[in-house]
């Protein structure tokens, strides 16, 4: 008996049986039976288990198709989600944008109305000032004139005399004179 | 002098068709230990059927599945039943291929030895039958669900997987020590006795009578074979879920 592996088949057993071959006796090797409990068993699991496979298949396609119909429903519904989505967005948009159109619109009004308001204000105040003035001058004017007429007259009181009395008469003369050629 | 002779034929003869050779074994020599090759030989026929079947049927997947396919994933399922049944929802996921193998490799072998005509090849000593009809075959899958279990304990609690012999009460420790023992014993003799017995019975009907009798037997041969797979398959997995349950 060597070490290593080595394979020899040991001769202390041999018996009747011999060697390698082919048992060709039918009864002994039991064919018969087998092959007719082969046949019974093939006959009988077939059924069965195509049954079952053919079960299962059904099973796995139907949860398939239904697992593609809610696939698609849910597609679906995103989809139609997202267009009312995009619409209202839009919505949203132009009530935005008028809002902010309409804010300026009225802004601007508010600012013209204000300006006009403003304008008028002044136009009074710069009449009402001239109106002032005017008076104003006025008085003064009055008052210049009467006081000169006052001066004249007192100037006049001290100093008129019969002569001056008489010279003033003639010069008014004259005047009147010129006055009445000039018209003609 | 003729009647002795003819006696002596006729003996030799009726020897030969009764000759049921139990504890015979075809004996190959590797270094110092003899093994079992006729064992050998119909487990390896086993593998390969094994991996073919799991090659051939998931060539060209479809996603509804046609035929093969349809069968190896219908077996996927009833699998990961069985494992998620027995080990809970958690954790099954990565025990299913270890259940699967020890599953499928019980039920094809038993079922292989039961209806493959295995008598037509003769070898010099023993006869080919199914691989698990000898204890060595039977111990060393027991002794990979032990081994299996413990992993299972070991990896999920650690060192602390070893309060569980106390579990109850201190005092069921050497019941609790000798269950790790009697658990592969239990797992090993179930599925050897119950195959050699049915091969055994099969094989004295047919040199009894060869022809109808067997039937029924084979039959019965082939349900329980079937029935003690499915056993071994979930008690492995009833220890490997009971070794790692406790945690919450």
């Amino acid at each position: 008996m060597e070490n290593g592996t080595y394979f020899i088949i040991s001769s202390n057993f041999w018996t009747i049986a011999g060697s390698f071959g082919l048992n060709t006796n039918l009864l002994e090797t039991n064919l018969i039976n087998l092959g007719v409990v082969l046949g019974l068993l093939v006959y009988f699991g077939k059924g069965v288990l195509s049954n079952l496979l053919n079960n299962r298949k059904l099973t796995i396609l139907n949860t398939i198709q239904d697992a593609e119909e809610r696939y698609k429903e849910a597609t679906d519904k995103l989809n139609q989600a997202r267009t009312r989505l995009q619409q209202a967005k839009q919505k949203a948009d132009d009530i935005r944008i008028n809002g902010l159109s309409q804010m300026e619109k009225e802004k601007q009004d508010l600012i013209n109305a204000a300006d006009e308001d403003s304008k008028r204000l002044e136009d009074s105040k710069n009449a009402t000032i001239r109106f002032e003035k005017q008076r104003a001058i006025e008085q003064v004017r009055q008052q210049v004139s009467r006081l000169a007429l006052e001066r004249a007259l007192e100037t006049l009181k001290s100093r008129l005399n019969s002569e001056l009395h008489l010279r003033m008469i003639d010069y008014h003369i004259g005047l009147l004179r010129a006055m009445e050629s000039t018209i003609e | 002098m003729s009647h002795t002779a003819e006696m002596v034929s006729t003996f030799n003869n009726f020897y030969e068709i009764s000759s049921v050779e139990v504890g015979q074994h075809f004996y190959w020599q590797l270094g110092s230990f003899q093994v079992h090759a006729q064992v050998l030989i119909t487990s390896w026929i086993v593998i390969a059927i094994l991996l073919s079947l799991a090659v051939l049927a998931t060539r060209n997947l479809q996603t509804i599945p046609m035929g093969g396919q349809n069968f190896v994933e219908y077996v996927l399922e009833f699998i990961r039943d069985l494992t998620r049944t027995q080990i809970g929802e958690e954790e099954y996921r990565p025990w299913v291929p270890f259940i699967g193998t020890m599953f499928l490799f019980i039920f094809v072998s038993n079922w292989s030895g039961a209806l493959f005509p295995w008598r037509v090849f003769e070898l010099p000593n023993g006869e080919l039958a199914a691989p698990t009809n000898d204890i060595n075959t039977t111990v060393a899958l027991a002794l990979l669900t032990s081994v299996a279990y413990f992993y299972a304990g070991l990896h999920k609690k650690g060192l602390s997987y070893f309060g569980k012999y106390i579990q109850p009460t201190p005092v069921l420790l050497p019941i609790n020590i000798l269950e790790d023992f009697t658990k592969p014993l239990s797992l090993s003799f179930r599925l050897f006795g119950n195959i050699l017995a049915d091969e055994l019975v099969v094989a004295v009907l047919i040199s009894l009578v060869p022809l109808v009798v067997p039937i029924p037997m084979m039959f019965l041969g082939l349900f329980t074979s079937a029935i003690q797979a499915l056993i071994f398959a979930t008690l492995a997995a009833a220890y490997i879920g009971e070794s790692m349950e406790g945690h919450h």
